[in-house]
């Protein structure tokens, strides 16, 4: 597929593209329906007979049971029929369902971290799975049962048309009439409908900014206020949503009226012929008891027009994931002799931005380099290129000679340990936390490292030690405890590149000293990268680049730079001032 | 379904009696809607009897349209009352929502349930405000016709009336046994909802680790099987439930049909005229039509029903007591006596006491997890105190309004939020009615102004979710200049600066020095230079208070403080580097 075509993709190839896989069941449900609706009309067609037979005035009450016979073995069998269709699309349904979740978190493993990273995971969450499963009703009910609503008014339409042509063509005249009246609703439907989908915006802008704020909120006494606002905003999305039913509702009812409303031509029509003698009786009774349920399972397929609106709206969510840009790399390992990284005229621009200008570097295999500047000059932004997490615009980055985008990513990350400020842990235990570093560790290699990143005597202090559960779930670990047990697992990975994207910036001051300490360990006999704000804790690396507005201004040790480079030297100074530890003593 | 529609009509409030009007009128277009039926049935008895003319032909025109005519406006207002009621519930769910928030204790909140709230506050209503009245009038309407059709075949023949009644109670058996199979089931297919939101939730969020240690096969295994099992316990509610549908469905046809074949036999034997009998087969068709209609209703019934739940489980958050008067303090001292707090049966805070006269400073120190933040929590009332009281003025906080004891207070979080909003509006959350000038002058003091003037559309540039991006320093500054502007007599911070870079670090702690000029201040502190000048030190250990007095009181004591600013300098004299990692081990 080239970019051209996907561009021009309705929402409903995408539908088909995915269902795709289960076409079999799909196509086994709508021939089921079809059958069902076939079967729905012989009981029609029974009593017909049954009523034919009244007319004539039949005295055995046989002749009547085989027809009522007749009647309900094919109600039952149309209800089984729908009973199968449904269950099959059900089945296919929830399957491209799973498949669809599953495609998108595979996507977000592929995709690049930033792009990952700018949505709330909140919001990811909320697109797998309440957006997603919001596909269920149009699936899964409108296939079979779009097919049988739109196919029973034809059957039975053709059916009248072979007990006469003329009140069939008689029947249709409702049709058009209850059409026409709908398209009064198309009168000023755009302002209409935008006002209410703007409201309905609105009031949830504004009940996020209400909740999430309202610790802000409270404690500036602006609750009454806010208050009034979020109530305005939901009275006005009501408001709106209730005139926009009042205008088209008027319109919309007179279609729901007159369209099943076949006998207001076909009754007079019926007595007319009869009265010329051009029509039967039995035929006119048929004809009035098939007329009551012509037009009923369209008014029942038009309740889909809805469903059918909002999908394309939640396909197209869909897609923001399905068809976001994927990171490329070969499948194949390569080789590598040494850990040596480049970067060559590296230009990035985040969302059409360009955050770095054209930087180079060369970090050797086991220094230590840092990277410091003004807060948004893109010190972090190059700690995360080398660590794969976004693609370089222009130039390239290169490990041990070679390209890292030559480089499978399962490469690139077994041989950088990255740790952030970000301390995710997961919802397992403790050791298992740790054991992510290296699956194959044993707890005994759990245990040293946790002792080297000063853990082990938290953990023990934890309900169940080092089986205590961790994550969200376990909210009793301290930011700084958290970070502690991310360097544990980093450790543990032993990898020979490590990049501390600032997570060395934490809080809590007894914890300072631990985690400094535990960085120290892990950093022995590494390749590392630090993106430090602290200039005074890097003071003695190899290598300080200086980054200032996504360019490099200077590179050097701490003497060369304080010497060479005004803006090291201020930074420097301010650093100092907002230091406090020489005012102690 | 009577269990759901009490749900429904107890949740609606004083939306009932629109539900009710929308009742009566749906329950005359069912009246109206049998016109066709006698129009029907007038011309075929004209045909059989031999009196049939024109007139016959267009007077059966005439009844049905005037069946539409009546039709159509009960349909209209019937609508339109449905709406209005179902909209106008969900606006009152979700300024009860509002309401509830206004009262919860500001603990109580953190970043999960407020995501949750949030959810039911937007998506939860919406559903509610579309399928409750739809489902609830549709179902009601299905009983209340066919009750009334009921009624009217028995005054037309007992014994018809009597077939009519036993098919009838039959369906409702079919009914309760599929409500009460959706109890059973829908309580495993949350389970499995919970648990796929949960994995899908955890990976989104340590995607970045997983990607990194390279686990995304176990944690996609992870996923997928909660994905799975959200399917296979999706699908197995729909196996559960298509079949008892279909045999509801075939309940109503195959006593359609015995009405029928009773009604032949009546005539056999005759009881009926020939005429009442054929209309009886016509009729049969559409006794159990609204009752059908009504019992498709039950999964959207259970859908509302499940967002009643919800709603109400979520206005189910603690509330504290708010019947406190209007105060204005005479003096800002603060008293902490014989403080108790438990949460979640865990004791937090324990006979802790603390005086804290006005205009003085009291840094607040110690290990995370020792209850630091809790305190400062209890002082301004963001939870309520087990054990002893708190005062301000001399008054019991809980003798105050929340608003008139929080006017005393200017706090800076740790977690910045800013409103989607201008920078003005945002620094003038903290006095409504600030001139411009007093924004800026405000913001000059939190050496904000700088920065802001050089934003494109300086202080009515948007910030917040979708705004101009602003690093953290910036909105920390910007938070303290809403502070600054709020000009309370006490304040209570959080020195967490160290996330910030150097450059934003020292204009940080200017705007803080600005802010809690000659102001009480209570704060937890990490600068060793806050700590020395504080008029008061408390060590905080495990919700004890293990130290207490003034800097040099505390480090001729020895023990927890004395170690603690040991800790402190080492961290601070610590740096990263081949040497320097050594000389820390």
């Amino acid at each position: 597929m080239d970019e051209q075509s996907q561009t021009k993709r309705g929402p409903f190839s995408y539908l088909f593209e995915w269902a795709a896989p289960y076409k079999g069941n799909y196509a086994v449900s709508v021939l089921t329906a079809v059958l069902e609706v076939l079967c729905a009309i012989v009981p029609y067609y029974a009593v017909s007979r049954i009523v034919t037979l009244l007319i004539a005035k039949e005295q055995a009450m046989g002749a009547y049971a085989e027809w009522l016979g007749v009647a309900a073995v094919f109600w039952i069998a149309s209800y089984l029929l729908h009973a199968v269709s449904t269950t099959v699309s059900h089945k296919a349904t929830f399957t491209v369902i799973a498949d669809v979740r599953k495609r998108m978190c595979e996507k977000l493993a592929r995709m690049s971290m930033g792009r990952v990273m700018d949505r709330p995971s909140g919001e990811t969450k909320n697109l797998i799975v309440e957006r997603v499963d919001s596909i269920e009703p149009t699936l899964a009910h409108l296939v079979p049962e779009m097919t049988s609503k739109l196919m029973a008014p034809v059957v039975i339409l053709v059916y009248i048309l072979i007990l006469d042509w003329r009140v069939g063509l008689w029947s249709l005249v409702t049709l058009p009439v209850g059409l026409l009246a709908m398209t009064g609703m198309m009168v000023g439907y755009q302002g209409k409908f935008s006002r209410y989908v703007n409201s309905g915006k609105h009031l949830n802008a504004v009940a996020v900014e209400y909740i999430n704020g309202i610790e802000v909120i409270k404690t500036f006494s602006q609750t009454a206020k806010t208050y009034q606002k979020f109530t305005d905003a939901v009275h006005d999305s009501a408001h709106s949503a209730i005139d926009w039913m009042r205008d088209t509702q008027v319109f919309f009812s007179a279609a729901m009226v007159i369209i099943p409303s076949v006998l207001v031509s076909v009754l007079p029509a019926c007595v007319l012929y009869y009265l010329q003698g051009t029509l039967a009786v039995n035929d006119i009774v048929m004809i009035v008891v098939l007329s009551f349920g012509m037009m009923t399972p369209l008014i029942g397929a038009m309740s889909y027009s809805d469903d059918l609106g909002k999908i394309s709206t939640i396909v197209g969510e869909i897609n923001e994931i399905l068809e976001e840009e994927e990171l490329e790399r070969p499948e194949k390992a390569a080789a590598l002799s040494q850990f040596d990284i480049s970067g060559k005229g590296v230009r990035f621009a985040y969302r059409d931005v360009e955050v770095l200008h054209g930087v180079d570097f060369t970090f050797r295999e086991g220094t230590v380099n840092a990277l410091v500047g003004p807060s948004g000059s893109g010190k972090s932004t190059i700690a995360r290129l080398i660590a794969s997490m976004w693609d370089v615009t222009y130039g390239s980055i290169s490990i041990g000679g070679t390209d890292i985008r030559e480089i499978p990513l399962k490469q690139t990350n077994t041989m950088i340990a990255y740790v952030s400020q970000d301390n995710f842990l997961f919802n397992e235990t403790v050791r298992e936390n740790i054991r992510k570093g290296r699956p194959a560790a044993t707890d005994a290699e759990v245990e040293a490292c946790a002792r080297a990143a000063g853990c082990h005597d938290f953990i023990l202090q934890l309900e169940n030690g080092y089986d205590t559960v961790a994550g969200s779930a376990g909210g009793h670990l301290s930011g700084g405890e958290r970070q502690r047990l991310a360097i544990a697992r980093a450790m543990l990975k032993d990898a020979p590149i490590v990049i501390l994207d600032e997570a060395t910036a934490y809080t809590d001051p007894e914890n300072e000293a631990v985690i400094q300490s535990a960085v120290a360990k892990l950093v022995e006999g590494k390749t590392l990268i630090v993106v430090a704000h602290r200039l005074s804790t890097i003071t003695d690396s190899d290598q300080i680049i200086l980054v200032n507005g996504g360019k490099i201004e200077a590179a050097g040790t701490h003497e060369t730079l304080l010497e060479d480079c005004g803006l090291y030297r201020r930074l420097w100074e301010t650093h100092i001032g907002a230091k406090d530890a020489l005012e102690v003593r | 379904m009577f269990g759901y529609i009490k749900k429904f009509i107890d949740f609606a409030g004083d939306q009932r009696k629109k539900m009710m009007a929308a009742l009566v009128f749906g329950f005359f277009q069912s009246f109206f809607n049998a016109f066709s039926l006698l129009a029907a049935a007038y011309a075929l008895g004209a045909i059989l009897d031999g009196s049939a003319s024109k007139k016959t032909a267009w007077v059966s025109m005439g009844i049905v349209l005037a069946g539409m005519l009546g039709a159509y406006f009960c349909n209209c207002f019937s609508i339109q009352l449905e709406t209005r009621a179902g909209y106008t519930t969900a606006a009152g769910a979700r300024i009860r929502l509002a309401e509830r928030l206004r009262y919860a204790p500001m603990g109580f909140f953190n970043q999960r349930n407020l995501g949750q709230i949030t959810n039911v506050a937007t998506n939860t209503c919406e559903s509610l405000q579309e399928t409750l009245t739809r489902c609830m009038v549709l179902s009601v309407q299905g009983l209340m016709t066919t009750t009334a059709i009921t009624l009217m075949l028995f005054a037309f023949d007992w014994r018809i009336g009597l077939v009519t009644l036993a098919g009838f109670l039959l369906f409702l058996l079919v009914n309760s046994r599929m409500h009460k199979a959706g109890e059973v089931m829908s309580g495993r297919k949350l389970k499995s909802v919970e648990g796929a939101v949960e994995a899908i939730l955890e990976y989104v969020q340590g995607i970045a680790v997983i990607k990194s240690y390279n686990l995304s096969g176990d944690a996609n295994k992870k996923v997928s099987d909660a994905i799975d099992e959200e399917n296979t316990v999706s699908y197995r509610m729909e196996r559960a439930f298509i079949p008892l549908m279909s045999v509801q469905g075939i309940v109503t046809k195959l006593a359609g049909l015995a009405i029928v074949g009773c009604s032949i036999a009546f005539y056999l034997d005759g009881s009926m005229s020939l005429q009442n009998a054929l209309m009886m087969c016509i009729a049969s068709a559409m006794v159990y039509n609204e009752l059908a209609t009504g019992g498709n209703m039950s999964a959207l019934m259970r859908t509302a029903a499940l967002a009643i739940d919800n709603i109400n489980a979520t206005l189910n958050m603690p509330v504290m007591d708010e019947d406190g008067a209007d105060i204005a303090p005479e003096n800002t001292n603060i008293t902490v006596e014989g403080v108790g707090f438990s949460y979640d049966k865990r004791k937090i805070i324990d006979g802790v006491s603390i005086d804290i006269p006005q205009g003085s400073t009291l840094a607040i120190v110690g290990g995370s997890g020792g209850g630091k933040t809790t305190l400062c929590n209890l002082i301004i009332r963001f939870w309520d105190v087990n054990e002893g009281r708190i005062t301000l003025g001399g008054r019991d906080v809980r003798e105050y309004t929340l608003d008139s004891l929080l006017r005393n207070y200017g706090m800076v979080f740790q977690n910045v939020y800013l409103f989607n909003d201008t920078i003005a509006n945002n620094i003038r959350f903290g006095k409504p009615n600030a001139t411009l000038g007093e924004v800026r002058a405000a913001a000059r003091r939190a050496c904000c102004d700088d920065f802001i003037m050089a934003l494109p559309h300086g202080y009515d540039t948007v910030i917040g979710e979708g705004g101009a991006s602003i690093s953290g320093g910036e909105k920390q500054r910007i938070s303290v200049a809403r502070a600054i502007i709020k000009d309370s007599p006490i304040i209570i911070l959080d020195e967490a600066t160290a996330n910030v870079d150097p450059e934003n670090e020292w204009l940080l702690q200017q705007a803080i020095a600005e802010l809690t000029k000659s102001k009480t201040v209570i704060m937890i502190a990490h600068r060793l230079k806050t700590v020395r000048n504080a008029d008061q030190i408390v060590v905080i250990e495990n919700g004890r208070i293990a130290q207490k007095g003034t800097h040099s009181e505390l480090m001729e004591q020895g023990g927890r403080y004395a170690d603690f600013i040991g800790m402190r300098e080492q961290s601070i004299g610590w740096k990263l580097g081949r040497t320097a990692a050594q000389s820390v081990m």
